[in-house]
């Protein structure tokens, strides 16, 4: 225990010396979000596997090490997801302009977050917003990223504005020295009856210990219509801890896709608040993983007014020795009349080593609901393997042939042409890896 | 000789299905398996094709003079054998119309022949679903997914038409369907009648005996083919059921001398055990 405070000490440290440097140390709001977020994460800790939310997830290979703060590193030459015109890369945690592109007929306020604080007007909108969805005192990593934030996309819709080209953000992580942990921030307010496609696409360059600890904020005004999609492929020393908020009022509508491919632990929380009535959300997820790695997914979705809905379905795909982790809580409010909520969770096993650990977590105070959860585990269907083989298909390729349609579930939903064709090739090249290795 | 069976015996858990059968089928051939449910038809069917749940024993097991026991399923695939199942396997989130194209070109690939593109293929293989009255629907549909038994059943037999074996076995390929599907499926099976070509017809019924007019038909009761004849013999057994021939099955069973390596058999044939998985 003691050396496990030693360690905080290191960052309350790091923290002391760097607050006044981080974006919007000069406004004082700023100042006491920052400093409530480091309270929280020396008082809380890290996690460990006696909390509920982090049974199976043990990060203590991430508490062993000291993370230092990001290093600036040289941008080499990266495959990158063109997904349309406008562009926000980030590496190590910072803005880089020169691989970034703004198309300037954007009817909306895309900035970085370091940028927008600086100026009176821009801050003062996301006073509104910034750690109002977030809740530091439960959540370690949210904690500690709210202290330390250092960049990230703002993106403010105003009311009637509808973005038809997607936003791409792109986080990289490049760095071939001592271990480092980088914080980034999103913001995304959508304004009544707007419309955004905004994609995070997290990407390990060289592999390097590191730490990317993200927090992404969305609030969805009346009738907004989201379509999110985060893409994790960081680097196999990679690691990667996500939380994302969205609140959503009256008849909002947010469409997320959460892709996992890479890193050795990652650990997404995707948290909905119907807040609204008529709001609903559709959670579709994808994990795939290999050797030792260890993907979690926790996901919440709170009912809180009349009629709302939600469908939620997430596939894991284990090989090796790797770990999955789905717990998907529903909870309907004793105001949410009419609540509609449907969640599967489907998973395959590609060796006897690999394990899912996957738990539903209904909590029901409404007699006036359809509520509806299943989960799947299961293996390669040897009937079906048998049907390929019959027809010619050779073993490995009849089993590429069923884990890409195991997949396809999820992927074929993706309504970006180009995403939808990254994902497929990345789908590829893991299977091809990993039938290969079997 | 494209298909010689001496001697061949398969059980699964340990238990017997087939028990010492016999068979010779030439090229050019239509031969008709008839037999009661329980009888070991689909487990031929599914020995033939290579399905490795069951143990098989034989003395002889060749297809075009080589030893079927040494390929694999989708070697026999690309050398010519084709099953149409029984149950065909639904696939989700893969379209049939991918899973038609992989299944060609693996098959051509063996045979040194160059890969169909995706323009060549879909016109061929839409020119063949609609010869069986299938819309384009079900060729971009996930494979077998939703498809009624009809459709299901129709679906094998446009794969056997885009695969083009040697020798086709089709499993109870008309149970389930109505007069009209009966009769286009009928017609699939007909043009393929070749003189280069074989062609097994597996049935519980002598209704589509009708149709794919058969040059031999054979009984298999307990495991074994108990009597060979011509197409007569199906109308024969339409009329009088299988069960006389099941009484002198069960007769010569009790007068078979068995082989040095198998063990006397005391089980009567239509108590056969069921296999854990749907053959029957």
């Amino acid at each position: 225990m003691s050396t496990v405070i030693a360690e905080q000490n290191v960052y309350g440290a790091q923290f002391s010396s760097m607050r006044e440097h981080l974006p919007g140390s000069h406004w004082p709001w700023v100042e006491r979000l920052r400093q409530k977020g480091m309270d929280d994460f020396l008082a809380l800790g890290f996690p460990t596997t006696k909390l509920e939310n982090w049974k199976y997830t043990n990060v203590a290979p991430l508490r062993r090490i000291t993370f230092q703060p990001p290093i600036d590193q040289p941008l080499p030459p990266i495959r990158k997801l063109d997904s349309g015109q406008t562009r926000l890369v980030f590496v190590n945690g910072r803005f880089d302009p020169a691989f970034s592109t703004i198309d300037v007929r954007l009817n909306f306020h895309l900035r970085t977050i370091r940028e927008a604080l600086r100026d009176r007007k821009p801050a003062s909108g996301i006073e509104n917003h910034l750690g109002r969805y977030t809740r530091t005192s439960d959540h370690a990593f949210a904690a500690w990223n709210t202290a330390f934030f250092t960049d990230g996309a703002y993106i403010e819709l105003p009311r009637g504005s509808v973005c038809e080209q997607p936003i791409h953000l792109v986080f990289i992580a490049a760095g071939n020295t001592e271990p480092w942990a980088c914080h980034p921030r999103n913001l995304i307010v959508a304004g009544e009856g707007s419309q955004i496609t905004f994609i995070e696409e997290f990407i390990g360059w060289n592999d390097s210990a590191h730490l990317t600890n993200i927090v992404t904020e969305i609030a969805a005004g009346p009738g907004a219509v989201l379509d999110y999609y985060k893409i994790e492929h960081e680097s196999h020393q990679g690691f990667h801890v996500a939380v994302i908020n969205a609140h959503l009022a009256k008849d909002a509508s947010l469409t997320s896709h959460s892709i996992s491919f890479g890193g050795s632990l990652v650990r997404n929380d995707l948290n909905v608040s119907l807040d609204g009535e008529g709001s609903h959300c559709t959670l579709n997820g994808l994990f795939v993983a290999d050797g030792r790695r260890l993907i979690d997914n926790h996901t919440r979705i709170d009912h809180l007014r009349p009629h709302a809905s939600s469908r939620e379905i997430y596939k894991g795909v284990l090989a090796g020795n790797a770990e999955g982790v789905f717990n998907g809580a529903i909870a309907v409010h004793e105001n949410a009349r009419k609540a509609d909520a449907v969640q599967y969770s489907k998973n395959l096993l590609l060796s006897t080593e690999a394990q899912i650990n996957t738990k539903p977590q209904l909590e029901i105070r409404n007699n006036d609901v359809r509520c509806f959860h299943g989960a799947t585990i299961g293996q390669i269907d040897t009937d079906a393997a048998f049907y390929l083989n019959s027809r010619g298909i050779a073993e490995h390729d009849a089993k590429g042939i069923l884990i890409r349609g195991f997949a396809g579930e999820i992927i074929d939903t993706i309504r970006v042409p180009k995403v939808r064709g990254e994902l497929e090739y990345q789908l590829n090249e893991w299977l091809r890896s990993v039938l290969e290795a079997s | 000789m494209m298909l010689r069976i001496r001697n061949l015996s398969a059980s699964v858990d340990g238990k017997p299905i087939l028990r010492g059968l016999e068979l010779d089928v030439c090229a050019g051939e239509v031969h008709a398996i008839m037999g009661p449910n329980g009888s070991g038809k689909s487990t031929f069917a599914q020995v033939l094709a290579g399905r490795d749940t069951y143990h098989v024993v034989a003395d002889e097991l060749s297809f075009q003079g080589r030893d079927l026991r040494q390929m694999p399923p989708e070697i026999r695939a690309r050398e010519g054998i084709f099953l149409a199942f029984q149950y065909p396997v639904e696939i989700p989130g893969v379209s049939n119309l991918y899973f038609l194209r992989a299944a060609v070109n693996a098959v051509r690939a063996h045979r040194g022949l160059p890969e169909l593109d995706a323009v060549d293929f879909m016109s061929r293989a839409r020119d063949e679903a609609k010869s069986l009255g299938m819309d384009d629907a079900m060729l971009k549909r996930s494979l077998n997914e939703g498809f009624s038994g009809g459709e299901k059943k129709r679906n094998e037999i446009l794969q056997m038409k885009l695969l083009e074996p040697r020798l086709a076995i089709l499993d109870e390929s008309d149970s389930g369907l109505d007069i009209d599907a009966l009769r286009i499926v009928a017609d699939g099976i007909n043009t393929m009648r070749s003189v280069d070509r074989a062609i097994i017809v597996v049935t519980h019924y002598q209704r589509l005996l009708n149709y794919v007019v058969p040059d031999r038909v054979h009984v298999l009761i307990g495991g074994r083919i108990i009597r060979s004849g011509s197409k007569e013999l199906a109308m024969e057994l339409e009329e009088k059921g299988y069960g006389w021939l099941e009484e002198q099955a069960a007769a010569e069973r009790s007068e078979y001398k068995p082989g040095a390596k198998r063990k006397r058999d005391s089980a009567q044939p239509q108590e056969n055990p069921q296999p854990s998985r749907k053959v029957s």
